[in-house]
């Protein structure tokens, strides 16, 4: 995108500001930034650059962005709003646009550092909840309700395991 | 230990006795944690957010960790004293600000502080004096590793460490170098310094963080990217990119020192005179001053003055400090009396 001001250079300023309640957008280079007396330094705050970084909310109606964490309930327009997400499970639900806003943010959408000495431990278990669940849903279905029973004791006996640390 | 015997000890950060001292104030890591079962604190409710900061407490105060903390609830703290833990670095403003239950657990000689209920569950944090970003990296990760024996981190192989901002996922890992670059910013060299750091993915902030302004010369240099490197590969990054600024801020300090001294040693001994003399004197003053005298201090064009004094002054002259020192508050008009008088105390017995 070229700058609004000058249509030469490389727009790399998208700045968004409230005017009467009015969202407005700019795109300037560099340069016409400067010069239209923009700080380039310090006067951003993370949910700003946040903000200049995410892709353009589509009028707020756009599917994507209604989708809701069944665990946290925020949407991903929510989320756009506040820059910040509601829990470690909306890193699954907003999975594919958060994959092109970490690709923007870091230039990298996978993990290579630090991994916790018990998260082997831990992902066995939510492994194994998850194919318990399962499990139960189709016992019930066929009303096995005795192994139903067991399935429920294994899956709460796994859940405190996980829920106490 | 309580809070204000900070006020007898001066932290290890501040000393100025690391590595590469005469530019780089501290080094400082910090890992950002959140706890799996619990949801981030944006959507906590208040009776959440209490479960959360007890949960933590506990295993932070009794828990078998590398260093022995102690807790304070922010809430039973006053004003004062929470505008001391941010000038001292063992807090963020925002912390300090914020409200519902939240905390700070904080290691026997400061270089260790633990926020509960920031952004995030957990935020850790190491200061070093100087250079030392593998020393400090070290502690916090012998910290982390001992905290995930009692406490199960939000993680997940492909994301990380899963946070609230996006911009923290992956390592958690913010690096930063506080430095004093006053030939920089004498020589109006300090756009450029800051255009390439950009460049390459640092941010650089004013001496309290986020959305401060630059005073008295401090800039913090902090990496942007927390995701796709690994911890050491971000810490080698830096230990490249660092010396370079000290290079040329020495450099440009040495070109002042030889194109223009009598000037240099005007402006080192007028800042002396003013801090030796005055009878008023604001915060904002106090810290350009006392950055024009470190440059002269550590050119030797003032002798006699101890750089942990020097160090020291800058915070021990901050508003949260002053208040606590005089065991009063005081109006903004009556600090600035007061700090003058502090430090003209101060730089007497030198």
């Amino acid at each position: 995108m070229n700058c609004e001001k000058c249509h030469k250079n490389h727009a790399t300023y998208h700045l968004t500001a409230k005017e009467n309640g009015v969202m407005k957008e700019a795109h300037l280079c560099e340069e016409c930034a400067r010069q239209a007396g923009v700080n380039l330094k310090f006067n951003f705050t993370i949910g700003e650059l946040l903000g200049t970084l995410m892709e353009p909310a589509k009028g707020g109606t756009s599917k994507a962005n209604q989708v809701r964490c069944p665990e946290c309930g925020i949407s991903y327009s929510e989320f756009k709003t506040k820059a910040r997400l509601g829990c470690a499970n909306d890193y699954e639900v907003f999975r594919t646009e958060l994959l092109r806003l970490l690709e923007k943010i870091h230039g990298s959408t996978s993990h290579a550092g630090k991994t916790p000495q018990t998260v082997d431990a831990q992902v066995r278990i939510e492994n194994e909840l998850m194919r318990l669940k399962r499990d139960l849903e189709s016992v019930v279905k066929s009303e096995d309700f005795e192994k139903a029973a067991q399935i429920r004791d294994r899956i709460r006996s796994l859940e405190t395991e996980l829920n106490k640390k | 230990m309580k809070v204000e015997d900070l006020l007898s000890q001066a932290g290890e950060w501040l000393k100025g006795t690391g590595p590469e001292s005469d530019i780089v104030i501290s080094s400082r890591v910090r890992l950002a944690r959140n706890l799996r079962r619990f949801p981030f604190l944006t959507v906590a409710s208040a009776s959440v957010r209490s479960e959360v900061e007890k949960f933590v407490r506990v295993r932070l105060e009794n828990g078998k960790l590398p260093r022995k903390l102690v807790y304070w609830g922010l809430d039973d703290l006053s004003n004062v004293e929470r505008t001391l833990l941010v000038e001292r670095h063992l807090i963020s403003r925002e912390h300090a600000q914020a409200e519902g239950d939240r905390g700070v657990a904080v290691g026997p000689d400061e270089s260790i502080s633990i926020m509960v209920n920031e952004e995030d569950h957990l935020r850790l944090q190491v200061i070093r004096s100087g250079l030392q970003l593998d020393e400090a990296y070290d502690e916090i990760d012998r910290m982390d590793t001992a905290l995930e024996g009692t406490l199960n981190f939000a993680y997940s192989p492909r994301f990380g460490y899963l946070t609230a901002c996006p911009t923290n996922v992956g390592t958690g890992l913010r690096i930063s170098v506080m430095m004093h670059l006053p030939a920089a910013v004498l020589s109006k060299q300090m756009d450029k310094v800051l255009q390439s750091l950009q460049r390459l993915n640092y941010t650089v902030r004013g001496f309290y963080g986020e959305g401060t302004s630059p005073l008295g010369d401090f800039y913090q240099v902090s990496n942007q990217i927390t995701l796709g490197k690994s911890e050491r590969d971000i810490i080698a990054e830096m230990k490249k990119v660092i010396p370079e600024i000290l290079k040329f801020e020495r450099s440009w300090r040495h070109q002042l020192l030889s194109s223009e001294p009598k000037r240099l040693e005007d402006r080192v001994w007028r800042a002396y005179g003013v801090l030796k003399h005055a009878r008023r004197i604001t915060s904002e003053e106090a810290t350009e001053l006392l950055s024009a005298l470190r440059l002269g201090v550590y050119l030797n064009l003032v002798t006699g003055i101890p750089h942990k004094l020097i160090n020291e002054l800058f915070i021990f002259t901050q508003p949260g400090h002053l208040q606590k020192v005089e065991r009063r508050s005081l109006e903004p008009d009556e600090r600035d009396t007061v700090r003058a008088e502090y430090i003209r105390r101060k730089l007497e017995g030198v």
